[in-house]
């Protein structure tokens, strides 16, 4: 066991140089301004990576022409929506309107401040990390919810029910899943979860409960991509049945935030799905002594972005490569398969931790 | 006039040997609950009326394909009742025929049902054959059925596309594109157009074969093969798939003949007609092919037969590719085509069913009166029986295997 | 449509954005924003949507300039490629959308359709000649259908536009085109004419110095390709399937002794045997046994006519033909019945909804283009025309010199 210090050096200086009540309020807006970059180079990033992966599952090119593969795209993308007309249809509901974009985006945010992207790279690590993290990705629901609502449009109202009949659902089989790493290492705070996963590969907690960790993971892949309202679960959207449902009447700025609060959503999902399974930031061992050096030596930031990137790839290949499914099939599958099993996965757990048979 | 049909028709007086219906006739639901709008005709499902509500799709909507407008009454998510609304591309193409001559005439029905225009222009040949008498020399006869085969297979292809575009899998779409490329380039090769060709003349066609165009269209045969089992891994076999289409959008035999519905639509749901069998036009009497049919009427049976009746087109190429002789490919031109006075009725299989042609001629160059049958017409006029009672996503699927072009509809 | 307010910004002339005549850097950096995301609207009407949709696939690919965002919805749009003719009907729903799209937009004018109505613009009383009467166009890109090439190539001119300053296009809309309907091809040849002459009366003098300079010039020989020449082909007629007319005819006499053979009113053995194989029975029946008539070909199990192929009608100026086109689908026979109506504003005729559901739309369209009203029928609305359209417009006396240009020739 590696003992893994949760100070950084930049946090440090500036506690040590400043009073203590300036050096907290310093820090915390360093926090907010680099998850802020965080944000926007992600979100960038992962446009431009799902417009890439997207043209080459379908035999194409993707953007080429701005920049170097096509990197400034988004860019261009981002500038343009920033720029554009910013329209206000006269039904609306003013308040609801304007709110609703801000919420999703605010509540990917949040949960990014309790991600551990390195060792003494996080914002806070509260004990109950996981219930927050229950509690803030609610937001997002409630942002398409009111803007739904407030867009006075049938095709945004229907989207926007659909998203919550879903969402509510699917966060249930989540959470259940989430439960179960939280129950097994005994901790609910996300940087001693990763912590807990130390020692080599089979140690992570995907392997480390046989059985139950992998269908565990397996169960968080599908109803996080509900979650994420992504395709093949992307119902409240569903451009060819609703237009573009909760979204339909957003134009500009607001629809940009949604835009962005999709793709900060999918880094944080990712990004959750390795700190519970994959053993967040901490390097693969395979128990080969030099490959363990070489490996343990890439910073553990790396790995979580490597692990998290694997993720977001399997996202987007269920995207482009399935159909999308019909609101009652999807709530079904919830309620009568997806819940039931991962309340058995968590009794089975249960008893596994009881017994001891956890991998050693 | 009842209040709940505000744009009904201005009445004349009643004559006396008129059968004595209402003169709107309108069924007494629509005259009690007098706030529905036009054409549709269910009594409230609940008494107050609550939890319903009307959306509007189209005419601008992704899954319409093109500019259809439907009204549909929902409750919730159920669909209760489909109105459709047309016209949104009528372009006059019937008025127009009547004052161009006949061969003119071929190029505007192209641009109705654009993926099988060939064989809307084979249908004008054959109406005008029939009514000159002009006949087609063998290799002639070989080119149509190529060419229509190809063209079928083709726009079975970019209706599988575009089904999954519906379903939600874009990358079918671009899948289906790829193969469709391949067919539009030959047809490039033979006509120089791409969607709009006006390649065939009554008689033959403007223009013989290109040079190496039959050793194409093998290679493309055995291609196809691949790729259409390639697409059955993809879209057919898909859990998903089934689990959206099987028994969704029933249709059964009686209400599809009933409803003039031709083609796969109609072969989905049992009714064995299909024209190039039973009436046997150009020379399609001489392959061996199967006309697929279905055994329930739901969507998936017409995905099913779509994708059947491209295996078939592939057969018939493959022996019409063997087949053709050598020699001339049209009989001799007519200075100009002055057709007799009388009517002429034909009909073809297109991609979607029953294409028709009626000519009007009172001897002179130019048609009387033109009228085209479309089978999209016929098969769209089911779609509220077919949906009622399922989900809005019921209706893509539905509105998808119906494969319906627009265009064709509205003329 | 209302739209005769101009709200638009004022664009500024070439050059005077600043001094020097050329862009600053920040116009620089939104005039490439906007160049290289534009972002379709999911819009096509007819044949150009095809080509549109093959230009987004994987052959063509206009992923490489960012516009494979299409969008469903015009509020995140920032392009319409009008793809495809543009009806009456359809002209209002356009505006709309334009309007619903937030500004700056652009708009591109995929085809001969929305040009000038292309193949459309004689004779048609829908097609809206021209889309720029209804919205500011930006790219006109030619053709029937432009191939995806000439769209790519349309795209990369809209992009240079906004590069060089286009973007500064107002937010909103511009004042409405509403020039009356001219012949604008006629005007065109006439003016070309008259070009033409002039141009052959100035080069007079030039051609007949250059023939007194050269006396032994013939001129150019220009080889042409000869026609090919064809042999005439005799036709083999397709009998026609099922029941041969004759009988079908006798069993009908026996039970409707006024129905009489179209063309031919009093058929012998020898008359039917001169109509050829390919013959269909062509039956002419009155107003009164119409509907009967129908619901015995179709009930008679013998004839079992089940399926309508269709109903229209012809417009004899003196009198109205509605023709009914009838088929057996297990015997394959055909049976056309054509009933004659005197020529009325609304001539009336029996329904046949209660025979065929599909008669409900073909019924329709005949009361649409005819003003043929068939009575018992439950919703004869109109089908195809809006409800405010005037007149009837398949009767031959139709007239409306505010939509149809006529043919000049």
């Amino acid at each position: 066991m590696i003992a893994y210090s949760a100070n950084h050096p930049v946090g440090d200086f500036i506690r040590a140089n400043l009073p203590a009540p300036l050096a907290a309020l310093a820090n915390g807006a360093l926090s907010v301004v680099v998850l802020m970059v965080l944000v926007v180079v992600v979100a960038i990033l992962l446009v431009w990576l799902e417009r890439k992966v997207c043209a080459r599952f379908q035999a194409r090119l993707g953007p080429t022409r701005v920049g170097p593969f096509g990197l400034l795209q988004p860019i261009a993308d981002s500038l343009k929506l920033l720029l554009k007309e910013n329209i206000k249809p006269r039904a609306v509901d003013t308040l609801a309107y304007f709110l609703a974009p801000l919420l999703p985006i605010t509540g990917s945010f949040l949960v990014l401040a309790v991600m551990p992207f390195d060792h003494n790279l996080q914002v806070a690590d509260p004990q109950a990390g996981m219930v927050y993290i229950a509690a803030v990705s609610g937001m997002g629901i409630l942002g398409i919810l009111i803007g739904g609502w407030g867009s006075n449009n049938k095709y945004s109202l229907l989207g926007s029910m659909r998203a919550g009949a879903q969402l509510f659902s699917y966060e249930l089989s989540m959470v259940l899943c989430m439960l179960l790493v939280v129950m097994a290492s005994g901790t609910g705070s996300l940087r001693e979860i990763v912590l807990s996963q130390q020692g080599t590969v089979r140690d992570w907690w995907i392997f480390k409960l046989p059985g139950a960790g992998a269908l565990a993971f397996v169960l968080y892949l599908i109803s996080s991509t509900a979650e994420l309202n992504r395709g093949p679960l992307d119902l409240s959207e569903a451009e060819s049945e609703l237009a573009g449902g909760f979204h339909t009447e957003y134009s500009g700025m607001g629809f940009s935030m949604f835009f962005l609060a999709e793709f900060v959503n999918m880094f944080a999902s990712a990004g959750l799905g390795a700190t519970f399974f994959l053993g967040g930031f901490l390097a693969p061992q395979f128990g080969i002594g030099p490959l363990d050096h070489i490996l343990a030596f890439i910073p553990g930031f790396i790995w979580f972005f490597a692990k998290t990137g694997a993720l977001i790839f399997m996202y987007m290949w269920f995207r482009w490569t399935f159909p999308r499914l019909r609101i009652d099939h999807l709530l079904s599958l919830e309620w009568k398969f997806l819940l039931p099993v991962s309340m058995a996965n968590l009794l089975l757990a249960a008893t596994l931790v009881t017994l001891g048979w956890i991998l050693p | 006039m009842s209040e709940s049909m505000p744009q009904g028709p201005i009445q004349p007086a009643p004559i006396s040997a008129a059968p004595a219906v209402s003169r709107t006739g309108a069924p007494d639901a629509v005259k009690k609950s007098g706030s529905l709008p036009p054409g549709f005709t269910l009594r409230d499902v609940r008494p107050d009326g609550s939890h319903e509500y009307f959306l509007n799709m189209g005419p601008q909507h992704p899954s319409t394909h093109g500019v259809l407008k439907l009204v549909v009454r929902l409750d919730g998510e159920t669909v209760l009742e489909t109105v459709p609304h047309l016209g949104f591309i009528h372009r006059a193409i019937e008025k127009m025929g009547e004052n161009e001559t006949f061969i003119q005439y071929m190029h505007l029905t192209d641009r109705m049902d654009y993926l099988s225009s060939h064989i809307n222009n084979l249908c004008v040949c054959l109406a005008i054959e029939k009514a000159m008498n002009i006949g087609v020399p063998e290799r002639g006869e070989y080119i149509r059925v190529i060419v229509c085969e190809l063209q079928r297979i083709q726009s079975h292809l970019l209706w599988w596309g575009a089904f999954g575009m519906d379903m939600g899998a874009v990358s079918a779409f671009l899948y289906g594109f790829i193969e469709r490329e391949k067919i539009t380039q030959l047809f490039e090769e033979l006509c120089g157009a791409r969607l709009t060709m006006n390649y065939f003349r009554p008689g033959g066609s403007n223009a013989d074969l290109p040079e190496g165009f039959i050793g194409k269209v093998k290679t493309l045969c055995e291609e196809m093969k691949f790729s259409l089992d390639e697409f059955d891994v993809l879209v057919s076999q898909n859990p998903i798939i089934r689990e959206r289409t099987v028994g969704v959008g029933l249709l059964s035999k009686e209400r599809a003949i009933s409803n003039g519905c031709t083609g796969p639509v109609a072969r989905a749901s049992g009714v064995n007609y299909d024209v190039r069998r039973n009436d046997g036009y150009s020379i399609y009497d001489r392959f061996q092919f199967d006309v697929p049919l279905g055994a329930n009427g739901d969507s998936f049976d017409r995905y099913r037969v779509r994708m059947d009746e491209m295996r078939q087109s592939v057969r018939i190429l493959e022996q019409a590719a063997a087949g053709i002789p050598e020699g001339q490919y049209r009989s001799k031109e007519k200075p100009n085509y002055k057709v007799p006075a009388g009517s002429y009725f034909a009909a073809v299989e297109t991609a979607r069913g029953l294409y028709g042609t009626y000519l009007v001629s009172d001897n002179s160059f130019k048609p009387y009166r033109v009228k085209s049958r479309s089978p999209g017409f016929s098969n769209l006029s089911a779609i509220d029986e077919i949906t009622r009672g399922g989900k809005i996503a019921d209706l893509v699927t539905v509105l998808s295997t119906l494969d319906l072009i627009i265009p064709d509809i509205d003329r | 449509m209302g739209l005769t307010q101009d709200n638009s910004l004022p664009i500024p002339p070439a050059g005077s954005l600043n001094p020097a005549g050329s862009l600053n850097a920040v116009d620089w950096v939104v005039g490439w924003a906007r160049a290289n995301s534009l972002w379709p609207l999911v819009f096509g009407t007819s044949c150009c949507a095809i080509e549109m949709m093959a230009t987004g696939a994987s052959h063509h690919d206009w992923a490489r300039f960012g516009l494979e965002v299409a969008r469903a919805s015009p509020r995140q749009a920032d392009l319409i490629i009008l793809a495809g003719t543009i009806v009456e009907k359809m002209g209002s729903r356009l505006v709309t959308l334009y309007e619903q799209m937030p500004g700056p937009k652009y708009v591109i004018a995929m085809g001969a359709c929305t040009i000038s109505g292309g193949p459309f613009y004689y004779d048609s009383y829908s097609v809206i000649k021209g889309a720029d009467r209804i919205v500011p166009i930006d790219v006109y890109i030619p053709g029937c259908p432009p191939r995806p090439e000439a769209l790519l190539y349309g795209i990369m001119q809209l992009q240079a536009l906004i590069r060089k300053g286009a973007w500064r296009k107002s937010l909103t809309h511009q004042p409405l085109n509403t020039s009356p309907i001219r012949d604008v091809y006629s005007d065109c040849s006439k003016a070309w004419e008259i070009k033409e002459k002039a141009k052959q009366e100035s080069m007079k003098e030039a051609q007949e110095r250059f023939k007194a300079e050269n006396p032994d010039f013939k001129g150019v020989v220009i080889k042409r390709v000869a026609a090919p020449k064809f042999d005439e082909v005799a036709r083999v007629p397709k009998p026609a399937r099922g029941m041969p007319p004759a009988e079908i005819f006798s069993a009908l006499q026996a039970r409707f002794p006024a129905v009489a053979v179209h063309g031919n009113a009093d058929v012998t053995q020898e008359k039917w045997a001169a109509l050829g194989p390919e013959y269909v029975l062509d039956l002419a029946v009155s107003r009164e046994d119409y509907h009967g008539v129908v619901e015995f070909l179709r009930n008679e199990p013998a004839l079992k006519l089940d399926f309508l192929i269709e109903i229209t009608a012809v417009d004899w100026k003196d009198h109205f033909d509605v023709i009914v086109h009838l088929q057996s689908l297990d015997h394959g026979h055909k049976v056309f019945l054509r009933c004659n109506l005197p020529h009325e504003t609304h001539p009336e005729i029996p329904t046949l909804m209660d025979l065929f559901a599909s008669a409900n739309w073909h019924e329709r369209e005949t009361y649409d283009f005819f003003g043929i009203i068939f009575v018992g029928h439950p919703d004869l609305r109109r089908l195809f025309l809006d409800d405010d359209f005037p007149g009837h417009p398949l009767r031959k006396d139709f007239e409306d010199p505010t939509r149809v240009v006529k043919r000049p020739y």
